[in-house]
């Protein structure tokens, strides 16, 4: 199957690739099916575009690279929704905000995507707990 | 919608298993206590409202950047 995304360019993907957020996602709440590809050229962004609206690919990174310390405790609701059983099968991702100097590109640690990568299921988790930050820096001097 | 009125330690029920009670009033905040089932989300609405505009933000049009991030 091909995908002819707005911004970037056509993607192929397999019908085993498509991953469902049975409650959308915030800001995309009627958007339920999603692939993730990953960037030419980088090694730690990827894309998780909707296959329903070739505009929405949402910029994604895996926290624990910048984090590494990163802690998430996976509340019943979630883990029950996607059908999680055991860590090894949530794979976790976090939403990159893109700025044109380096020091201002954040990430949403506060709200990681959590995707039973087995089943193919996702959701995004709100931590109500206010341990981390929505605009995390991930390229702050000095780190 | 169903506006009602409550006093300090005056609760509402929501289905079988949600329970809001009034713990304090105190010059226009309310402290609320909420008991829910632990697969019920509970959260503050501007946390979410948040979230959805990072989310939005996220959608990058040019990702030009990310091709030459050394580290």
């Amino acid at each position: 199957m091909k995908l002819l995304s707005k911004y970037h360019g056509e993607v192929n993907y397999e019908e085993k690739d498509i991953i469902k957020f049975p409650s959308g996602i915030p800001g995309f709440e009627k958007l339920r099916e999603f692939i993730v590809f990953s960037i030419e050229g980088s090694e730690e962004f990827s894309i998780l575009h909707s296959i329903e609206d070739t505009h929405v690919g949402l910029i994604i990174t895996n926290p624990f690279i910048f984090e590494k310390d990163y802690e998430i405790n996976l509340p019943d609701y979630i883990t029950a929704n996607l059908k999680i059983e055991k860590p090894e099968q949530a794979d976790v991702y976090t939403t990159v905000t893109l700025s044109s100097s380096l020091d201002k590109i954040t990430s949403n640690l506060r709200a990681p995507i959590i995707i039973n990568k087995e089943l193919k299921l996702g959701e995004q988790y709100i931590m109500e707990a206010q341990k981390y930050d929505i605009r995390y820096p991930l390229f702050r001097e000095g780190k | 919608m169903l506006v009602i009125g409550r006093k300090k330690g005056e609760s509402i029920l929501i289905g079988d298993d949600i329970e809001i009670t009034i713990v304090k009033l105190d010059d226009g905040q309310v402290k609320l206590a909420i008991s829910a089932p632990k697969e019920v989300l509970v959260l503050r609405k501007e946390l979410y409202k948040e979230v959805e505009e990072e989310n939005m933000n996220a959608v990058a049009k040019n990702i030009d950047i990310l091709k030459n991030i050394k580290r």
